[in-house]
């Protein structure tokens, strides 16, 4: 049994080298963002420096995007996270006409590429007018977001026991009280993963950000889009980058025991 | 069981209504479109299914089609297993748990437009480390005239940024594995691929399904980071089907993009529908 013995081993190794394998370009960027990129009379090309760091400070196109980033996001997260709660308690727990359907169009929605939609929003947000506005963005990435909050969601309600909501029916609760006072308190947890994948599918989608912000309200992607020109300063667009990683790596740190956690994905 | 009760479609109803409002009205709109030409959009004509015609009988969609759909097999056949393989690999110490999921998750965070140029830089063969590294194995500069490097490039590309998501919910699964059950294996004396096989697949199955649905349609719809790489070259060995149809939209070829993104959509509904019937599929297996 000589394979068993060395399976720990094997098991590191590998995930060492994975490891490595998703730090390298991460380890690329972070090189390239210490260093001065353009030429520039303070300094010679190829030094080691903060100045890229420094000039996302005080570039207030920057910092804007970052506003609007952080702004976008927090709307979207608002708006899918209530919707999605009462649809998967009805996918989880009720069986209705068309539910197999409805479950059918809405991961087909998700999987429909933006590219294909991005004309007609652009039309309809207009007459909305909610283009070049963080909300217009907000919206239109509910269109995968929605469906993958109420897939995770209505995976977490299912893996509570039926029971429960019955005891509770017996005692004299309301459907609404039981969700109010019993459920929602037990999926916390789910919550907390639907709403940092909403955050990790918006924070870096290009399609739709392009096309609703053309004048204003642009995002951080589209402000490192706006960073390549005639000169582009290599070492700023990393910088800025690697700082608009920073929120989610927080947000990342902070839910990783939810991710380690497990959830129950089910059936529908 | 289920409770049987029609108010069901009142708890869906909100989630309807925003998903009407993104997504099944421009799809509408994207259907009514496909069927006109159009100058403007005040101006157009009656032209039935013409562009579907020109579509359906062009070399160039089935080239795209077929380079598409080789490319999502590719990412699947390399994403799946390695994702599963990196899932198991997971210590069970917490603190480590932790740290290494985070890690591995970076990736997702990169904003899309900025992966193909961080992976250019990493190539680059005078400042990347890989390109550096590489070109001592004889990796040559000129890369981008090679289909099959370029290739290569996009796919490695993609596995760099998409396996921790298949790292990540199949990691979730396992976590649902009851302990008794791997105790139960030991006093069976299972071996290592019998466990694998036997407790730890099964509980994988619908988020594979999950899994394998999210990873084939977006790779087979790629578009913010393929075409940088090398604008679809050499020779358009790289133009997907996403692609093709952003340069039909930056063309303002209304009619004809509109017809295109209706069939990129019935392909979506079709994969999506096989992935429901897979679905019932392992239900009825399941609860016989």
């Amino acid at each position: 049994m000589t394979f068993t013995r060395c399976l720990p081993t094997l098991k590191t190794t590998s995930l060492v080298t994975f490891v490595l394998f998703i730090s390298l370009p991460l380890i690329q960027m972070t090189m390239i963002s210490f260093v001065a990129t353009l030429p520039n009379p303070d300094i010679e090309v190829g030094k080691l420096t903060l100045r890229n760091y420094s000039a996302i400070w005080t570039d207030p196109s920057l910092r804007a995007a970052f506003g609007n980033s952080l702004a976008y996001v927090m709307i979207n997260i608002c708006i899918t996270v209530p919707v999605a709660l009462p649809a998967a308690y009805a996918f989880a727990r009720i069986s209705f006409v068309g539910d197999k359907h409805l479950f059918l169009a809405f991961i087909a929605l998700r999987v429909t590429p933006p590219v294909v939609l991005t004309l007609p929003i652009f039309q309809l947000f207009s007459e909305l007018g909610v283009v070049n506005s963080v909300f217009g963005i907000a919206l239109a990435h509910c269109l995968f977001n929605l469906p993958i909050s109420i897939w995770i969601l209505q995976g977490f309600i299912a893996a509570i026991p039926k029971e429960m909501d019955e005891t509770a029916f017996l005692d004299g609760y309301s459907r609404r009280q039981v969700i109010w006072k019993f459920l929602l308190p037990l999926i916390m947890p789910g919550v907390a993963v639907a709403a940092f994948f909403c955050f990790m599918f918006s924070w870096v989608e290009v399609v739709f950000a392009r096309i609703l912000t053309s004048t204003n309200g642009k995002p951080i992607s589209m402000a490192i889009n706006a960073l390549f020109g005639f000169q582009t300063d290599i070492g700023l667009v990393m910088a800025f980058t690697i700082a608009s990683m920073i929120p989610g790596a927080i947000l990342l740190f902070v839910m990783r025991n939810h991710l380690s956690r497990g959830f129950k994905i089910g059936k529908v | 069981m289920k409770e049987r009760t029609n108010i069901g479609w009142l708890f869906v109803a909100p989630a309807l209504l925003v998903l009407g409002l993104v997504g099944i009205i421009p799809l509408i709109t994207v259907i009514n479109y496909s069927l006109f030409e159009i100058f403007l959009l005040d101006a157009r004509f009656w032209v039935g299914t013409e562009w579907y015609e020109d579509i359906i009988k062009s070399q160039r969609f089935w080239a795209s089609f077929a380079r598409s759909t080789l490319f999502s097999t590719l990412i699947l056949i390399v994403q799946i297993p390695l994702g599963i393989a990196i899932a198991l690999c997971i210590p069970r110490r917490k603190f480590w748990v932790g740290i290494v999921l985070a890690v591995v998750a970076l990736p997702l965070l990169v904003p899309w437009n900025m992966i193909p140029f961080l992976w250019l830089s990493l190539l680059d063969p005078e400042t990347g480390i890989l390109g550096r590294a590489l070109q001592i194995l004889g990796w040559t500069p000129d890369w981008k005239q090679s289909v099959i490097k370029t290739w290569a490039v996009i796919i490695v590309m993609d596995v760099w940024h998409w396996t921790s998501l298949v790292v990540i919910l199949c990691y979730s699964a396992l976590t649902t594995v009851p302990l008794s059950s791997y105790q139960a294996a030991r006093i069976d004396c299972a071996g290592p691929w019998q466990v694998f096989r036997h407790i730890q697949l099964p509980k994988l199955y619908n988020v594979l399904l999950m899994v394998i649905l999210l990873r084939f349609m977006d790779s087979l719809m790629i578009y913010t980071e393929a075409f940088p790489i090398n604008a679809g070259g050499p020779n358009g060995a790289t133009m997907f089907l996403a692609v093709d149809l952003g340069e039909d939209i930056k063309a303002f070829n209304y009619g004809p993009s509109a017809a295109r993104s209706v069939l990129y959509f019935l392909i979506v509904l079709c994969v999506a529908w096989m992935f429901t019937k897979a679905q019932a599929k392992l239900d009825d297996e399941r609860s016989p």
